[in-house]
């Protein structure tokens, strides 16, 4: 797939050095707010969302635009974009602009609950093989580095092929196998980063007072890691809503996501020159919400991460 | 530490119940062969310096073995062996560890990855005989027999890993009949490698130009709008970008053909949309990488010597700007490699990625095995690549190892 | 710092010449005529070949007894220059060209042709369309009857011995027929005439037990052994001096088991062509025989290069005895599987013929923008859904009709399809010589599916469980899945959700009956209503309802000889939807005046038994059948000797270029 899924994978230079107390501080939300682009990408990524969620039902009530199944009026296939129907109709003479906003509930989805996914698995992970190091460290990685050895689509493929019949339908195996595949560098981030604080002296001060491997972990080392994986955890939304896209390209993705809409908008690649907006709108829809992501993703690398911090 | 016992007895359990789960899901074989890979992969941990030297030794021999049986014709397999033994010795003694680290990593990682495909690939419904009409059980094992597929997972892994090592061949392909998996392949790879290098180094050119611009003045308009321009590249996904080339480049202007591979001018839209993405990513390394440097004091010191900002750039920035860039290089060129299936299939380029995607897609089993070794291999010998760059780059790296 | 620069320049370069390298096209000479030959074909052996791809190359590069005509797809004089039919219409004596050469200037003989049927039928080979020439005396037992005696010897006995463990107080009849499916017992004894193995495949009710049973056991392993001698026999015999024997050199001798109309139309389908025996059998070639630098044809053409995902490249043969027939020279055929590339090839003229279905949404456009080069006809194709006759709420026929009868058919041709298909309210296509569909009731009738769904016990929809409707992932039938949703939904009330599978997995979880409801489709292998009606007997292996009705079952039993339902007419007549018409038939068969007459009253009568069948389909509805296709193609006008008929078959043969003169 040509969406880099590991932007920040080998990059030793990306992964910022530890410092105690690199947090979402006040400082850093400072710095946040004062980058332009990362807000504007904030806001444009909340009006999003409020549209894609409310927007359908709002639609429906106020402008009588639906996409269920029994609304399918084949006889009104095609209508080009007009005051009453915005984004046109498509195929089946459904409201076109109602189904990209529930397409963007899908993306949007599989994005953020694949994200979470490889949050938990990678921070787990990365956390156990950093805090322990030694030995342990050295096979936990060495399972990362083989998994990292397999073209992640290939993984991702062969699970869909396994899991994916009914299933699918929910969109839950796509989540997981999505999530699965990108832990990885997420476990690396946070190993390097609990590898060089747990010889901090606040955590020695707290095994000195008795305070378990766990009660360490989760209340001193994990919190000082969280800009991290905030950081690096925005970057991986929009690489989940487009490693998607390439498997609707494909068949394989969730039903009626913007990747999805903008793989069958494919149809109109072609010197007749028909229906426009069946690939312009899903595209449209889904680069603005990737930028933002990316943008919001960078603004957060500069406000929690102080190396880039413009001085 | 204290109490480190924990977390390995924790380890272990996590990989006797993935194996169970595997042995109740697939069989009690797969969930066996499943912890000895495992085993094989975690066991380099626990080896001394010297056995490592020994085991990289075998690993040579093995690798260098079955290479020969591939590439060479009738292989005589007392030569074989030789040969493949004295590489193995030569390779325990003579390589540099950085090397021999990728290389005892490399074996076992290609066995496991072809065990847990071919798992994957016998449990994923359908066969590769599955046809729109019923045909008979006699026509079906007639088949089996010719393209030697086995009934079980572990059954077939076993047969496909002795023709392999020993008879060189990955077995026959049963959507493309007559030839075997390498000799389909063999024409494939070179297309795929190509493509993908040039779209690697369009992307790395690109990026490089379009981040250090940004760089270099961070929060101007310039640096705004290279960053915008980048993330164009992040933020469609590629079907759509080569999707907006071929109208606007092919079909509307007529400068390139739709489809089709056999000229340098097909090369161009699908090289360009693999490239994009990448680009769009060292342009962002290749910023953060500059705004750094910058503020470093012998860029200072340059630019006090009365420097151009140009001749700055060039003869003492762009060194450590480009160690992150390298660094990504690794992962990118995985990507690029194995990713390129859509632009093939959208510009009708015959390279590996239809291979895979089809070959999953019918249940082609060897192709699938073939492409996993292929892919698992490049991106070994990738990172290697990127590994020994990054040493030439960085001194404090060279010095350590 | 500028020499990594150069450095990068340099691996540039050397990257760019590394492609070149793998552009071995540059120094071959244009084609005449270019066309998208959709999927890249599996093999070229004409034996294990089964698609419409494959066989398009076969027909090019190999020629059998005789070949198709590019214009009325009639049998032509092929490597048989002439023949005669016996009066029987059984045996068949083919008189070979001296003139036929392989390529390599071997003269093609009789023996040719009769090794090469014996290798088709040999079990070795597992040919999958093999049985299409099982007309031919002998050609079944040697190809299938070994296997059948092992499957009944190895698992059919011992299966129901363990079986008979398990209900010692006799086996009841579900359990019965779920052990003749797993087992695969229909195709085991195919063709038997053994009562009590009649007797009991036919069991639905009641238990199997002794003594029936015993008798049972008995009669499979009195038909087993008796597969084993005819295997046996036909071991030495099929092909030597039995089915299709060498007279001499020129002569060639095929003996049928019952006069087949359509044999000559066979002996010019590739799976009856003949290989090349002096490479097939070499060891060395036996599986890749057929690659460009190996092959060894009879054809009007010659495989030039097969650059895999690439481009397929045929010349002319200079050694084929009809060279001077053949106008194209130097043809290209591109693997290109993805709709809206080969559009685009074909859309630039960078191809000639477009065999791929362009993209559904442009349709309209094509068809009013290319009217002379977008060219639609009906296809022998109907497009169904399946209803699992196994499962609740499909297992009541009244469910099953009132949602034949709420789906708006007219609406998915018109405004979702918009290619002209035909909308399908039985399951034979329009057109099929002598076939004459009966009357359906299942068009769109909202009221009566209500009320039927009411009877069913879902008045308005209610307590009717949400079903699901599978198909395989293509966007077409997504789109009429998403229809058919909507009409039900609106129609019945009913939550009727549509899902895809890959094709593979789709395939595994039809076959395994774990659906409601699955989209399907069936091309008839000849023109004739049987190849669409015998889906559906029971646990046929394309059946894959559940669906089984012993009527049914029998109608098509006497349809494959007309004499026995003659034999039983009094009997059946009452049973029958329209026996008046049945009626008149048996008297025209009773009233011709001589043998030929005779032969044709008993062909109506056939077709009517047919349509019978049907008629029983169309009331039971275990299928809905949703439309008829039409076939589509691309065709630049300056292509000529192009004709559309309903296989889809346009022969390279008969295909010539002519531009129009330049001014």
């Amino acid at each position: 797939m040509s969406a880099p899924g590991r932007p920040a994978a080998a990059a030793p230079g990306a992964v910022p050095e530890a410092h105690k107390g690199t947090s979402l501080s006040a400082d850093a939300w400072r710095r946040l707010k004062r980058n332009r682009a990362a807000v504007g990408g904030a806001l444009v990524l909340l009006a999003l969302a409020a549209a894609c969620f409310l927007g359908p039902p709002l639609l429906d009530r106020a402008f009588d635009l639906r996409a269920a199944p029994e609304d399918a009026d084949p006889t009104r296939a095609y209508e080009a974009p007009s005051w009453s129907e915005p984004l046109g109709r498509d195929e089946l003479g459904r409201s076109y602009l109602v189904r990209v906003l529930e397409g963007g509930q899908t993306s949007l989805l599989v994005g953020i609950v694949a994200t979470l996914v490889s949050v938990l698995v990678g921070v787990t992970y990365g956390a156990v093989a950093g805090y322990y190091g030694g030995r342990l460290d050295e096979v936990m990685m060495r399972v990362v580095d083989f998994l990292y050895g397999i073209p992640y689509m290939f993984l991702v493929i062969l699970v869909l092929l396994v899991v994916g019949d009914e299933q699918r339908q929910s969109a839950v195996p796509v989540f997981a196998a999505l999530g699965l595949v990108q832990w990885l560098t997420m476990a690396r981030i946070v190993r390097g980063q609990v590898l060089t604080l747990r010889h901090q002296e606040f955590v020695l001060a707290a095994r000195a007072l008795g305070a378990s491997d766990a009660r360490i972990l989760l209340q001193h080392i994990l919190p000082n890691t969280l800009g991290v994986v905030v950081v690096y955890a925005s970057l991986t939304v929009p690489a989940v809503i487009i490693l998607e896209s390439f498997l609707s390209f494909l068949g394989l993705g969730v039903e009626n996501s913007w990747g999805q809409l903008a793989a069958r908008g494919m149809d109109v690649v072609n010197p007749i020159r028909a229906y426009w907006w069946l690939l312009l709108y899903p595209s449209l829809f889904l680069a603005a919400t990737l930028f933002s992501l990316n943008f919001l993703g960078d603004g957060l690398r500069d406000a929690l991460d102080p190396r880039t911090r413009e001085s | 530490m204290g109490g480190t016992r924990l977390p390995y007895l924790a380890l272990g359990a996590g990989a006797l119940l993935l194996a169970l789960a595997l042995a109740l899901w697939a069989g009690v074989a797969e969930g066996l062969a499943l912890l000895l890979g495992l085993g094989l992969l975690a066991a380099p941990a626990w080896f001394p310096a010297r056995v490592t030297r020994g085991v990289a030794g075998v690993y040579v021999l093995a690798l260098a073995f079955t290479a020969l049986n591939v590439l060479v014709e009738d292989l005589d397999v007392g030569s074989g062996l030789a040969v493949a033994a004295a590489l193995g010795v030569a390779g325990a003694a003579f390589l540099p560890p950085a090397v021999r680290r990728r290389v005892t990593f490399l074996v076992p990682s290609l066995v496991l990855l072809l065990f847990v495909t071919c798992v994957l690939m016998f449990q994923a419904p359908g066969n590769p005989f599955a046809s729109e009409k019923q045909t008979t059980q006699q026509a079906q094992q007639a088949q089996q027999r010719r393209f030697k597929v086995r009934d079980t997972a572990v059954a077939y892994f076993g047969d496909y890993l002795h023709d392999l090592v020993f008879k060189g061949t990955m077995g026959p392909a049963v959507k493309v009949q007559g030839r075997n998996v390498e000799d389909l392949l063999r024409p494939a790879l070179p297309v795929s490698m190509s493509l993908g290098l040039l779209a690697l180094l369009l992307a790395t050119l690109l990026g490089l130009v379009l981040g250090i611009r940004a760089g270099l003045r961070p929060g101007s308009v310039s640096d705004f709008s290279s960053m915008a321009l980048g993330m164009v590249g992040i933020s469609l996904p590629n079907f759509v970008i080569g999707a907006g080339f071929l109208l606007v480049l092919a079909l509307g202007l007529g400068w390139f053909p739709v489809a089709g591979w056999g000229g340098y001018q097909h090369l161009v839209l699908p090289a360009l949309t693999l490239a994009l993405p990448y680009a769009a990513y060292i342009a962002r390394l290749a910023r953060n990488g500059t705004i750094e440097v910058m503020q470093q004091d012998f860029v200072r010191t340059a630019r006090a010597k009365g420097l151009t900002e140009r001749e700055v750039v060039l003869k003492h920035a762009l060194k450590g700007i480009l160690l992150p860039v390298v660094s990504f290089l690794g992962p990118a060129a995985a990507g690029v490699f194995t990713g390129s299936f859509v632009v093939e299939t959208l510009f009708g380029v015959p390279g590996m990625g239809r291979w895979f995607v089809n070959g999953a897609l019918n249940r082609d089993y060897a192709v699938v095995l073939g492409c996993a070794i292929i892919y698992c291999t490049l991106i070994t010998v990738f990172n290697l690549l990127v590994d020994l760059a990054y040493a030439w780059l960085d001194p404090r790296v060279r010095n350590a190892a | 710092m500028a020499r990594n620069l150069l450095g990068i320049g340099g691996v540039f370069a050397v990257a760019l010449l590394l492609v070149g390298l793998t552009f071995s096209t540059t120094q071959e000479a244009p084609a005449d005529f270019r066309f998208i030959a959709g999927a890249e074909p599996k093999t070229l052996d004409p034996h294990l070949m089964t698609g419409q791809v494959e066989g398009r190359y076969a027909d090019a590069l190999f020629e059998g007894l005789t070949y198709r005509d590019p214009e009325t797809l009639e049998p032509r004089p092929g490597v048989a220059r002439s023949w005669e039919i016996s009066p029987d219409k059984k045996l068949y004596v083919f008189h070979l060209r001296p003139e036929a050469r392989w390529d390599d200037g071997t003269p093609i003989t009789a023996h040719d042709f009769a090794w090469s049927w014996r290798r088709l039928q040999a079990p070795e080979l597992g040919s999958e369309y093999a049985y299409i020439l099982h007309v031919v005396r002998g050609a079944e037992a040697f190809n299938a009857y070994a296997g059948h005696a092992d499957l009944l010897e190895s698992t059919v006995l011992p299966g129901l011995k363990a079986l008979r463990a398990d209900h010692p107080g006799g086996i009841p009849a579900p359990a019965w027929q779920r052990y003749v499916a797993k087992a695969h017992l229909n195709d085991a004894v195919k063709g038997t005439t053994d009562a009590p193995i009649q007797a009991a495949l036919a069991l639905k009710q009641g238990v199997l037990a002794d003594p029936a049973l015993g008798a049972l056991e008995a009669a499979l392993s009195a038909e087993a052994a008796r597969r084993r001698a005819a295997a046996a026999h036909a071991r030495v015999h099929f092909g030597v001096d039995e089915g299709i024997y060498a007279r001499d050199d020129h002569t060639l001798v095929v003996e049928l088991i019952a006069p087949t109309p359509y044999f000559l139309e066979l002996t010019a389908f590739y799976t009856s062509f003949p290989v090349p025996r002096h490479l097939v059998e070499h060891p060395a070639h036996r599986d890749d025989w057929f690659l460009p630098e190996k092959i060894v044809g009879n054809g009007p053409f010659r495989l030039a290069a097969w650059r895999v995902n690439e481009k397929m490249r045929l010349v002319r043969s200079p050694t084929y005895w009809n060279r001077d027939a053949i106008a194209l020279d130097v043809i290209d055929a591109f693997p290109v599987e993805n709709s809206s590339a080969a559009l685009n090839l074909y859309l630039t003229g960078a191809v000639d013929w477009n065999t791929n279905p362009p993209p559904l949404a442009i349709v309209d456009a094509l068809r009013a923008r290319y009217p002379g080069e977008y060219v639609l006809n009906p296809s022998m194709t109907v497009y169904y859904y399946r209803f699992n006759c196994t499962r609740k709420p499909f297992d009541d026929p009244r469910v099953r009709r009132a949602i034949a009868l709420a789906v708006d058919r007219e609406t998915i041709v018109r405004h979702v399809l918009r290619k002209g298909d035909t909308p399908a309210q039985h399951i034979v296509p329009y057109g099929l010589p002598g076939y004459e569909p009966p009357p359906s009731p299942l068009g769109l009738k909202v009221e009566e599916a209500r009320a039927l769904l009411a009877e069913a016990g879902y008045p308005g929809g209610r307590g009717f469980p949400e079903v699901k409707l599978l198909y395989n992932t293509l966007e077409q039938h997504k789109l009429i899945a998403e229809t058919v949703a909507g009409d039900l939904k609106r129609h019945l009330g009913l939550t009727v959700v549509p899902f895809n599978q890959e094709w593979q997995a789709y395939q595994a979880t039809t076959l395994a009956g774990e659906y409601d409801m699955a989209r399907a489709g069936w091309i008839g292998d000849y023109a004739d209503p049987n190849t669409f009606l015998d889906l559906w007997i029971t646990n046929g292996g394309n059946n894959q309802t559940g669906w089984s009705n012993a009527a049914y079952d029998r109608l098509l039993w006497f349809a494959a000889d007309p004499d026995r339902f003659l034999a039983e007419a009094d009997a059946w007549l009452g049973r029958l939807a329209e026996p008046e018409r049945a009626r008149a038939r048996i008297a025209a068969v009773s009233a011709a005046p001589d043998p030929a007459a005779q032969v044709e009253a008993k062909a109506a009568l056939r077709m009517h038994l047919l349509r019978e069948a049907e008629a029983l389909l169309v009331t039971e509805v275990p299928v809905l059948p949703v439309y008829f296709y039409v076939n589509q193609n691309l065709v630049k006008p300056h292509v000529k000797g192009w004709h559309p008929n309903p296989q889809d078959i346009h022969p390279l043969r008969g295909l010539f270029v002519q531009r129009p003169e330049g001014p």
